[in-house]
């Protein structure tokens, strides 16, 4: 059993000192608005969970951060980040790195561990900056988040950031239902039922793209 | 443990993360990705899958680390002492 997250730690002063003074001038800018899939949707999520968002832009993670506001965000990025300049900004966020192109073992602990904790992981399963602005098409899911939630039985919680087209259009943003990944798979799970998860919650974004 | 115990473990493992039947033509000199099909997340929940079975606990490796079926049985076998 893992040790649960503190409600307050000195490791979370920069992420809540951020969030405090962006939070207003955010609000005047993005004008947020936020749309549920249904009352259940609309519940705010405790304990440990994983948020899937589409990817289409630089300033997504600010977006997500919005959509759930009432949490913390670790945020899952390239280790690559970790190795730049701005490596410092990125650990005072809390993010968590990965390997995109050798996913390993310690990385995969390490999301695991956060979850089991009780932190909100958010990710892109796009794993990158997809071409959704310019297609309309949301790109491939990565399997890899079912596994995570899977491992720590916690549930998806699915979310759609409608792409700006302009500074002055209000951000959009759907919430879905919690998907309860260890719940509807209580079997040992093979390989098909986490690419099936990883479809299920594509599917789910894809509706709530009609919601905003 | 020997070398063909720990396949016919891993054999086990596939099966039942697979389809259900086991893969009998799955051999040392597999590939991973390419003859036994398994994906980089696939690949993972093997690794995972592997530590339960085994009671062993894997180091900082990649999926890309292991080539193929053979990598996997020498890793295993090295951990195992």
């Amino acid at each position: 059993m893992k040790k649960k997250n503190k409600l307050f730690s000195p490791r979370y002063l920069f992420y809540d000192f951020v969030k405090l003074t962006a939070g207003l001038p955010g609000l005047l800018l993005f004008r947020p608005k936020w749309v549920y899939e249904s009352e259940k949707a609309k519940k705010r999520i405790r304990g440990g969970a994983l948020v899937a968002a589409n990817h289409y832009g630089f300033f997504d993670p600010l977006y997500v951060m919005f959509a759930v506001w009432y949490r913390r965000h670790r945020f899952i990025c390239g280790k690559e980040f970790f190795e730049s300049r701005a490596r410092l900004l990125f650990r005072a966020f809390l993010c968590i790195p990965i390997d995109r192109e050798n996913f390993n073992v310690s990385s995969l602990r390490a999301i695991t561990d956060a979850l089991l904790e009780g932190s909100l992981v958010s990710m892109f399963p796009e794993g990158r900056i997809a071409e959704e602005e310019k297609t309309g098409e949301l790109g491939a899911f990565k399997s890899g988040m079912a596994l995570m939630a899977l491992r720590a039985k916690v549930p998806i919680v699915p979310v759609y950031v409608k792409p700006r087209k302009s500074v002055w259009q209000r951000a959009r943003f759907a919430i879905g239902e919690p998907i309860d990944v260890a719940a509807e798979y209580a079997e040992a799970p093979s390989f098909a039922t986490i690419e099936k998860i990883a479809r299920e919650v594509r599917d789910k974004e894809e509706f709530l793209k009609t919601l905003v | 443990m020997k070398r063909e115990e720990i396949i016919e473990k891993l054999r086990g493992i596939l099966a039942s993360a697979g389809d259900g039947t086991a893969p009998v033509s799955v051999t040392e000199e597999s590939n991973l990705m390419t003859d036994v099909g398994l994906s980089s997340v696939s690949m993972l929940y093997m690794v995972i899958a592997i530590e339960e079975e085994f009671g062993i606990r894997f180091d900082d490796v990649g999926v890309g680390d292991f080539a193929t079926l053979g990598d996997v049985v020498t890793y295993i076998g090295n951990k195992l002492g």
